[in-house]
């Protein structure tokens, strides 16, 4: 959604890896949730251009909290909770040498001091990277914040080389993005129900369908928002129909109607996994399963649904709502 | 005079499109009847939702809760949509003309890029409102938007011209990269005039404001005097008497530009 | 079986020009005769019968347009829309459709065969697993080389040899069709933040490699090949005022060896900035027209919205500068890059008007149809699916002259356009959307109607408005199917797709499996496209 607002600017992991010399980890703890981040990526390895290793880079950590990926940090900026958005909007300011207003910069956690200094780094790196995690774009804020430090990063670009990531979740979320977005248009929350593909985050995005009980079935594939979501969501997944295709039997499965386990993805089916910089991995099944593969069964149940007869009037060729 | 009357809580939310007072206005009882009206998937007909009196009139009335009922009055030119209970997303989205009137509550996206007319919420309203829609470089570029009560996130997002007053709070982002036009508010929450270009937000109490607007002075503008007697037609009273207080002008977001105004409301003692 | 009787058939390849002619189709090629009761007769009467289009440069499919498509959900609202129904996907149309859209919209245009032009290679499997969801039509993809750094640092060496097996082992591994070069070394100094705009200055990070010793090498290189499909050249200075004196120094350091000089209307301007900016097309057509060893496509603009995606991220930045819209940018390790940026050209711009006018004096004033082709570079120029305003431009000039009417005073002192009489008849338009690709792309199943030839034939009725004409083929028929039938799509056919295998020496991935794995992230194994990622693959042999 950030993205649609003013764009962003970003590269594939191995550019940073031969390039970059100033890395800012935003609201995101990669020694815990990405613990190969900085062995592979960012901070150990000798790139093509960084060939002294940890010693050609310096790396900033951006956070509410002292965690474990502090250690590894040379700048530690401690930001008070819920207050990204005010210190990246700040930063976006000095960086065009806008006045501020130092007290309430001082409101943030941190001082005009800190984050002028924070700039005046960023201008002089020859290659800056600013990851960003979901401790930015899950709080108070949302896509905003994810906004606000992409254009930040843009707007770097007139004075040096600088690119943004976003911190990914687990599974094949930017898979699901990239495909989603051939097929559709769209990266997610997509409805269909008029034949054609709509997109309103907040609307149509699952976590409000669900809590709002806008749809009367769901079909969960390779999630589990019985574990996550909000209770009026996990009680509207209880009341209506519920179909879960999982290799593990999950807490929506204990919610569903029906549970089908499938074969784990990687291990025993076939595929393609996108990796956080959207570069496409091919997974090699190592072993058998006597589960079908996820795929297999939408394919047989979408055999099924063909015999139906076709619900789309033609009536909604007309000029449909937005 | 057409009435609907909506008959029970859809199951799904359903999307009304039809229902404006320009596809209305020249139909008969039996075609009214016959609009089409989406739930879910399906395409039905409105008297499966709504009992239907009236015909070829340009005054629509809605009576229940229609807060899943989506899409009411959407680019309408003309007339007078009333819904005398609560309204679902997107009411008199794209509309150019007309008024529309909920006695009850509103959702997310009214007015959203809107060019012209009047919309009027009793109750509360939701998020979004006048705004621009997902990636459009524009929000409301006229028109009147009045809430009673309370307003969600994002109120005024990407506007370019017109009125939204809120006379409750509304939450964060209000004003969000505003080109131009003009929000009154009670009150808001967080990031009131988030990276606005230009336009004026007035609000009419104290609100936290953004590191990146700096403080210009305290003053009782002459153009408020002659604002607030248009507003006092809608209904909306701005105060503008010295005796009574001022406004202290924040300029900003420096983050983008210094031309947008952030007005506070200071009353005197 | 199937006969396609009474109508005007233009086949400029085979010297067939508008004879009323019987054109017969079997097992999905063009036959000399059908027979017996089984054969489908098509009455084409008042109507012409074209070979199917060929769209030599457009970007449709793979990480950048994705990337395009991320960002522009307000298009997607705005666009066309294709309703599910149990033979047809649900899509968007627009700039940037989605893939399904994508093979609909040129169908609907009576295009048969669609040329990817610029494909990363680490992201190539994703560019094909996107090709396969485009229905209808055939394709084949150019892989990105000219900022490729392990080939640039051959280059550096000296080791064109060793450089020869690193881009036909990067082909295959990409399973492409051509080779690409995007603002040669000016995308690998972007990685800097830098750009490459003198022909004979060495790229930052080198002493030797220029990018007019990038351009000679990769030609000399596709040739030694020998590819079907000559060297894929988007120039440096793509955009800036001034920059035809690039393009002629371009055309002469390719010294004679082929090349197709992609979206040449962007590469013709005199003047020294933006308010200078003015048209060189003539200048630039009279060094071309003496230049056989190289096609080009026109690369037109048309007023609107529209999108612009390119490998060349330094001029993206720059345009996101000069007007503020959103900007993407995404660098692909060691390789090259993409940027993305939406741009309305408006009629009553100066430059957008001065560029509108280039592209069409380029048609117009290249001698040779069979060496200059209709493009927009779609998306950034104009969508594809409005390439018939282009064609109702070149053939009718009335109707040219009333549009040069509206534009700016100011403009008409800087082009050439408003002198020029020319008109484009049915056979010279059949050879710039079609016949001509086919050839620059070397297919020679393609772009005609002769014996032999795939069975894609497209039928417009005769239509004096040629843009309402070419907007709506009659019929369309994708290897002997009818695909469309007045207006709807019919039948639903995948297309092949093209690559090329090369030779290349084995021990060349002995060369690049440390390299891989001290500057990649991918390793090396994972790195070649799978041939299973691939629909109805063709492979063609070379070398």
């Amino acid at each position: 959604m950030a993205a649609q607002l003013g764009g962003k600017v970003t590269c594939t992991l191995g550019e940073v890896k031969n390039r970059a010399d100033f890395i800012i980890y935003w609201g995101g703890n990669p020694a815990d949730c990405h613990p190969l981040h900085f062995s592979r990526y960012t901070l150990t390895p000798k790139g093509k251009h960084v060939p002294e290793g940890r010693k050609g880079r310096t790396m900033v950590l951006v956070d509410v909290r002292e965690t474990p990926s502090a250690k590894h940090a040379d700048i530690l900026l401690q930001v008070k909770p819920g207050k990204d958005f005010e210190v990246v909007t700040t930063l976006r300011a000095l960086v065009k040498n806008q006045p501020v207003d130092a007290a309430r910069v001082a409101e943030t956690g941190l001082t005009l001091e800190q984050l002028q200094d924070l700039v005046d780094r960023m201008k002089n790196a020859r290659f800056g990277v600013l990851f960003f995690g979901m401790g930015l774009s899950m709080t108070r804020g949302k896509h905003m914040n994810s906004a606000a430090v992409l254009a930040l990063v843009a707007e770097l670009n007139a004075y040096t080389k600088f690119v943004s990531m976003p911190m990914r979740g687990h599974g094949n979320v930017t898979g699901a993005d990239v495909v989603m977005r051939w097929t559709t248009g769209f990266p997610f929350g997509v409805n269909l129900s008029r034949g054609y593909p709509r997109f309103n985050p907040g609307e149509f995005s699952t976590i409000d369908v669900l809590v709002r009980g806008d749809n009367d079935a769901t079909l969960v594939l390779g999630a589990d928002p019985g574990a996550t979501m909000p209770q009026p969501a996990i009680d509207h997944l209880s009341r209506t129909p519920t179909i879960v295709l999982d290799p593990k039997v999950t807490h929506t499965s204990r919610l569903a109607r029906i549970h089908i386990t499938t074969a784990t993805t990687g291990i025993s089916a076939p595929g393609t996994v996108y990796r956080m910089d959207e570069i496409p991995l091919p997974l090699k099944p190592i072993l058998e399963s006597p589960y079908p593969t996820d795929e297999e069964v939408i394919h047989r149940i979408l055999e099924k649904v063909k015999e139906k007869p076709a619900w789309t009037p033609a009536s909604f060729k007309e000029v449909p709502c937005a | 005079m057409i009435t609907l009357t909506l008959k029970e809580q859809p199951e799904v939310p359903i999307e009304a499109e039809a229902l404006s007072p320009d596809v209305v206005a020249e139909l008969g009882n039996d075609e009214l009847r016959a609009l089409p009206i989406f739930f879910g998937k399906r395409q039905l007909r409105l008297e499966e939702f709504f009992e239907v009196e009236g015909e070829a009139s340009e005054e629509l009335e809605i009576h229940g809760d229609a807060s899943r009922v989506k899409w009411l009055g959407r680019g309408m030119t003309r007339g007078r949509l009333r819904i005398v209970g609560n309204a679902g997303m997107h009411l008199g989205a794209f509309m150019k003309g007309g008024s529309i009137e909920v006695s009850g509550n509103a959702s997310d996206w009214i007015g959203a890029e809107m060019s012209g007319g009047l919309i009027r919420i009793g109750g509360n309203a939701g998020g979004q409102i006048g705004a621009a829609y997902r990636g459009s470089l524009t929000g409301m570029t006229a028109g009147t938007i009045v809430v009673e009560g309370s307003a969600g996130l994002e109120v005024g997002m990407r506007m370019k011209r017109g009125i939204i007053v809120v006379k409750g709070m509304a939450k964060d982002f209000t004003g969000l990269e505003m080109k131009g036009g003009t929000i009154i508010l009670g009150g808001a929450e967080l990031r009131t005039g988030a990276w606005m270009k230009r336009g004026t937000i007035i609000s009419l109490t104290p609100i936290p404001l953004l590191p990146t607007f700096a403080y210009n002075c305290s003053y009782n503008p002459t153009f408020l005097r002659i604002y607030a007697r248009e507003l006092e037609t809608l209904g909306v009273s701005l105060p503008f008497e010295e005796s009574e207080g001022s406004y202290e002008l924040y300029s900003g977001d420096a983050a983008v530009s210094r031309k947008g105004e952030l007005l506070v409301w200071q009353p005197a003692g | 079986m199937l006969r396609i009787t009474g109508g005007k058939v233009y086949d400029p390849a085979n010297d067939v020009n508008g004879e009323v002619r019987d054109v017969c189709i079997s097992d999905g090629r063009i036959v000399d005769e059908v027979a017996g009761a089984d054969v489908r007769t098509i009455d084409a009467a008042g109507m012409v019968v074209f070979p199917g289009g060929v769209d030599v440069h457009t970007h449709v499919a793979g990480g950048a347009i994705n990337f395009a498509r991320a960002m522009t959900p307000e298009n997607h609202r705005d666009a066309a829309k294709f309703i599910h129904s149990p033979e047809l996907r649900a899509g968007v149309g627009g700039a940037t459709p989605s893939t399904f859209a994508t093979g609909y919209l040129y169908a609907g245009l009576g295009y048969t065969t669609v040329n990817e032009a610029a494909v990363p290679v680490l992201s190539a499997r994703h560019t094909h697993e996107e090709l396969r969801d485009t229905p209808l039509v055939d394709k084949s993809c150019c892989v990105l080389m000219a900022n490729n750094e392990l080939l640039l640092d051959l280059l550096e060496e000296g080791e064109t040899e060793r450089a020869r097996h690193l881009l036909a082992w990067h082909l295959w591994a990409a399973k492409g069709y051509g080779v690409k070069a995007v603002n040669p070394g000016g995308v690998t100094a972007w990685k800097w933040g830098k750009n490459a705009k003198i022909l004979s200055e060495p790229v930052p990070g080198y002493s030797k490699v220029t990018p007019a010793k990038i351009i000679s090498s990769l030609a000399a290189m596709v040739d030694e090949l020998k590819l079907p499909h000559p060297l894929h050249l988007h120039c440096n200075n793509l955009g800036a005022p001034g920059n035809i004196d690039t393009t002629i120094e371009t055309m002469k350091v390719l010294d004679g060896h082929r090349a197709h000089m992609a979206h040449l209307q962007f590469h013709s301007y005199g003047g020294d900035d933006w308010d200078t900016l003015r048209s060189e097309s003539v200048r630039l057509a009279e060094f071309f027209n003496e230049q056989p060893n190289l096609t080009a496509d026109a690369g037109a603009i048309l007023f609107g919205d529209s999108v612009t995606i390119t490998a060349d991220g330094p001029w993206q930045h720059l345009l996101y500068q000069l007007t503020g819209r959103k900007w993407g940018n995404l660098d692909v390790e060691n390789e090259t890059g993409c940027g993305v940026v939406p741009y309305t050209y408006k009629g009553t711009n100066m430059v957008n008007a001065v560029q509108w006018a280039v592209g069409l004096e380029l048609l117009l004033l290249i001698d040779d149809p069979w060496r200059i082709y209709l493009t927009t570079d779609h998306p950034n120029g104009a969508c594809f699916w409005r390439y018939p305003e282009i064609i109702h431009l070149l053939m009718n000039a009335d109707f040219r002259r009333e549009c040069i009417d509206k534009l700016p005073e100011k403009a008409l002192k800087r082009i050439y356009l408003p002198g020029i009489d020319r008109e484009y008849t049915l056979s010279e338009i059949a050879i710039i959307i079609s016949a001509g690709p086919a050839r620059a792309l070397g297919m020679p199943q393609k772009g005609h109607l002769g014996v032999g030839a795939d069975a894609d034939v497209a039928l417009y009725n005769d239509d004096p408005d040629r843009e309402r004409m070419f907007g709506h083929p009659r019929y369309l028929l994708k290897g002997g199917e009818v695909v469309v039938e007045e207006g709807d799509i019919r039948k639903m056919v995948d297309g092949r797709e093209y690559i090329v295998r090369p030779s290349f020496d084995k021990n060349i991935e002995e060369y690049l499996r440390p390299l891989f794995e001290q500057y990649y992230t991918m390793s090396f194994d994972n790195y070649p496209v799978e041939m299973e990622r691939l629909e109805g693959a063709d492979i063609r042999e070379c070398g």
